[in-house]
């Protein structure tokens, strides 16, 4: 298959069109470019819906309704910013947004990662929270401890390996309700790091200033407008997951151990009459599953913060299972809800500041989006037909 | 026949527990030998070849495969040495493709990747070695049950299956594709690949098989040539009496109980299932409804039962319209009803006998008084009706999961004919019956219309049709569209059902 084969042909590829075309017209509007006549994002505009509705008479329906949302949505906004006064614009709409957008979105895309390896594999992981929250308090702990974050990662990776595997064991080997044994990780990781925490450093918290991972910057992006004060400089983990998240989507989907795993998430038995270890790999992605929610965990406090507090993922790792039913259990669409999440995180902090409205209303922002967004886009999502139950031999 | 056998075993025994699934059997099968492997449900076939794919690990005995012992740990192991086998439940992944299927655990590589275009040529290849018709690129769930045999059988082959082990490979096929089934086999057979047939029913190990093994209560009963034996006497090795085919004297019909007129049924899509069907049931005869699954029985059977509303005609029932007015209206009415799928909607499964028998009549006394149930009176009438019925494995206590599928369909029988119905719709009522177990539900069918019943026989077995019917109605897309007597032959159905033959509709 060559790369040109890749490209959505079709209905398809003249949806992603209009998503494109509708989102040039918002940018146009936005800072820094911020054209100001109208005629540019209503023709953009309509250009994009009539590619949405193109494409929905051709039976592409998903993104068609996609297609189209962003047209309306994207217009009536590039409008509405074109009339409202330059600063406070560019208070809420800036390359910071979007730069914020990426970094709430980073952890929830670890933790859905470990998400969908784990429920390919046919194991629910409910644990996710619990598993972040493991990888955010050792990420600290290992990175006090040997002063280099780097070795911090390893142990939180370690650790939540370690919590995975308790989680796998029960619900492999001994069989136990998935949800119920995803719980108790949850708990068990509130109770052992909020102990640690406390035990080791007291009540004076975690100390103030700890090797933290690094931002790369890039040289030759950073100066072009509006994309550099995206990706100029971006913390090194976020980059990670850009590649992690194609890698997953690789090896799931175009690889024979991506067959397998998804073989054994679908129909165990019949993956075991052809020879394959349906609890190896089970167990390999339970705990892989653990490995990448640390990650997220430890992106959060090694990587962001800078510092531990007790309970500090507070439900990341359920919206990060969230983006994992959201995404169908696709890497790519796992991801897209973390953005959207991300991005509605990003806006609420920023209307904060210029909008009349309680901030505890505007936090509900990001929910609200998703649960819109997941009850009227994606359709029904089918989950693999053996997640959540035990296997048994024989 | 060649002479040195593929394969061999010796004195396999296995327990569970205190029951003994296989008890010192010994089988040889020959290259390129279609041996048949016979036996009623529980005889030991399953357990046997789990023991051969690996699946279970033998208490004693030994595997020889081409003159050398063969340790079998896991399935992985049976493949690797050349065995290959097709569950009777496909071990198939609805979601993925036809392809995915086949190479799945033995993928060809393109560096890290899978080669899915050279999978694809590898699919294209075998079936048109083996004249095995498949698409390489459907789904398996948007495909037919006999094309996902063809697939298992793929799977097989692309494996270098010396042997190939057939569990009830014919149990979800019309006669016309057991057929293509059997020519299959066949030039399997004259490539060299040596089967297992495992099956139940005797008519087809006479066409197919170069010998056969008998199995009962785990032991083997003998091992026959095809020539030389016939189908008396391999049903007396199975059963280990005497079977007769179920004698029936002539119908005495009276009046219609059941009418149905101009009937019109949608499916769960909203399309036309049933396209106007008009016939009567008379009290005291049996009337076999044939036809090939999906052509509109399912739908006419819930439109009569009151599962599904029609969208127009009427059914009448001893003198009253029941058309769409629901389950109990049609039940109390007369209708009795053997669901298609006990299991699912025969039976609640994790309720016990008393329970699932009284299902019907909670509303009644003495069973319920004032709202409140009696477990006295439930017990009581289960206890009754568990001995009347002459069920076995369990009594009034015993969850309905439990039974095996004979005692099962027993309870079920026993729920739906008891009382004062005069009206029965049986549908696929012996479906993975053993022979024991169809022969009393034969009976008891025939029982039934001796007291004057009126039935109607929904089955995809021509045998059982023309067993039991005093009438045979044939159904094709949604229309009956011929009626016949007793007397009529197996290929006019079989033409009928296909929707040839003249006959206009009826």
């Amino acid at each position: 298959m060559t790369a040109l084969d890749r490209i959505p042909r079709g209905a398809r590829g003249v949806a992603i069109l209009g998503i494109v075309v509708g989102l040039v017209g918002l940018e146009l509007a936005l800072p820094p470019l911020q054209v100001q006549a109208a005629a540019v994002p209503v023709v953009l505009g309509l250009a994009a819906a009539a590619c949405a509705i193109w494409a929905l008479t051709r039976e592409e329906r998903k993104l068609g309704i996609w297609a189209l949302l962003v047209a309306v949505v994207a217009t009536a906004f590039a409008i509405w910013v074109q009339g409202k006064s330059d600063t406070s614009t560019s208070l809420v709409v800036n390359s910071g947004l979007f730069a914020a957008t990426l970094v709430y979105a980073t952890p929830l895309a670890y933790g859905a990662l470990g998400g969908i390896f784990c429920e390919r594999a046919g194991v629910v992981n409910i644990g996710l929270e619990g598993m972040m929250l493991t990888g955010a308090f050792f990420g600290i702990w290992g990175t006090v401890w040997s002063g280099h974050w780097a070795i911090g990662l390893v142990v939180a990776m370690l650790a939540g390996a370690l919590v995975a595997l308790v989680h796998a064991v029960f619900s492999i080997h001994l069989r136990a309700d998935q949800i119920v044994t995803g719980t108790a990780i949850n708990f068990l990781a509130v109770g052992v790091t909020g102990y640690a925490f406390i035990d080791i450093y007291g009540s004076n918290g975690t100390p103030p200033s700890i090797d933290s991972v690094p931002s790369i910057t890039l040289p030759g992006i950073e100066s072009i407008p509006g994309i550099g004060g995206v990706f100029g400089s971006l913390n090194l983990m976020i980059w990670v997951v850009f590649v992690l998240l194609v890698v997953t989507h690789l090896l799931l989907f175009r690889t024979p151990i991506g067959l397998r795993i998804r073989s054994v998430g679908e129909h165990p038995r019949a993956a075991d009459t052809v020879g394959i270890p349906v609890y190896r790999i089970r167990y390999a992605c339970v705990m892989l599953s653990g490995v990448l929610a640390a990650l997220g965990g430890a992106y959060l406090s090694v990587g962001f913060v800078g510092s531990f507090g007790q309970n500090m993922t507070v439900g990341r790792g359920f919206i990060a299972l969230a983006a994992v039913i959201f995404g169908k259990w696709r890497p790519y669409g796992a991801f897209g809800a973390c953005l959207l999440f991300g991005f509605a995180s990003g806006l609420a902090d920023r209307l904060q500041s210029v909008a009349g409205v309680s901030p505890n209303l505007l936090a509900t922002l990001p929910y609200v989006l998703t649960l819109i967004a997941l009850v009227g886009l994606v359709g029904r999502s089918r989950p693999p037909a053996a997640d959540g139950q035990p296997y048994v031999k024989g | 026949m060649p002479d040195a056998p593929l394969l061999e075993l010796r004195g396999i025994t296995k327990r569970f527990g205190d029951l003994v699934a296989n008890d010192g059997v010994d089988l040889e099968v020959a290259q390129g030998e279609v041996h048949a492997l016979l036996g009623e449900n529980g005889a030991g076939k399953s357990t046997l070849m789990n023991v051969l794919y690996g699946l279970t690990s033998p208490d004693a005995g030994e595997i020889r495969f081409d003159g050398k012992p063969l340790r079998l740990r896991s399935p992985r192991d049976a493949i690797d040495a050349g065995i290959g086998m097709v569950h009777q439940h496909f071990m198939l992944i609805p979601v993925m493709t036809v392809t995915e299927n086949i190479v799945l655990a033995a993928e060809p590589r393109e560096g890290p990747l899978l080669d899915y275009g050279k999978a694809h040529d590898i699919v294209r290849d075998l079936s048109d070695r083996y004249g095995l018709a498949v698409r390489p690129d459907e789904r398996i769930e948007s495909i037919g049950v006999a094309q996902q045999q063809r697939v298992e059988i793929l799977k097989a082959l692309y494996r270098s299956a010396r042997l190939l082990v057939l569990d009830e490979p014919t149990a979800v096929l019309t006669p016309q594709e057991t057929s293509e089934l059997f020519t299959v086999i066949r030039s399997l057979r004259e490539q060299g690949t040596s089967i297992i047939f495992i099956t139940h029913k005797l008519n087809e190990v006479l066409e197919i098989a170069d010998r056969i093994t008998v199995l009962r209560r785990g032991k083997v009963m003998a091992t026959v040539a095809t020539t030389g034996t016939d189908e008396r006497r391999l049903a007396e090795l199975m059963v280990g009496r005497s079977v007769q085919r179920v004698e029936k004297g002539a119908a005495q019909p009276g009046e219609p109980l059941l009418s149905v007129r101009d009937l019109v049924v949608h499916d769960s899509r909203g399309l036309e299932a049933v396209r106007g069907a008009s016939f009567d049931v008379r009290a005291g005869e049996i009337v076999g409804l044939a036809g090939v699954d999906g052509n509109g029985q399912s739908e006419l059977v819930e439109a009569i039962t009151g599962l599904v509303k029609p969208a127009a005609g009427t059914v009448v029932a001893d003198g009253h319209d029941i058309g769409g007015h629901g389950a109990r209206a049609s039940f109390e009415a007369g209708v009795g009803h053997i669901p298609e799928d006990r299991q699912r909607r025969g039976l609640v499964l994790d309720f016990t006998l008393a329970e699932n028998l009284n299902l019907r009549n909670v509303r009644r006394r003495p069973i319920s008084r004032f709202g409140i149930l009696d477990p006295r009176a439930i017990a009581e009438r289960a206890r009754r009706l568990l001995g009347e019925y002459d069920v076995r494995g369990g009594g009034p206590g015993t969850r309905a999961r439990a039974l095996s599928g004979g005692n099962q369909q027993k309870v079920v029988i026993a729920r739906e004919m008891s009382g004062t119905q005069r009206i029965l719709v049986a549908s696929q009522p012996t479906r993975g019956l053993d022979v024991g177990a169809i022969e009393f539900v034969h009976k008891r069918l025939l029982a039934v219309r001796e007291l004057g019943a009126a039935i109607l026989l929904v089955s995809f077995e021509l045998d059982e049709i023309l067993a039991l019917s005093d009438r045979i109605l044939v159904m094709y897309e949604g229309r009956i569209v011929a009626e016949h007597g007793s007397d009529v032959s197996e290929s006019v159905l079989g033409l009928e059902m296909m929707g040839g033959g003249s006959a206009a509709a009826v």
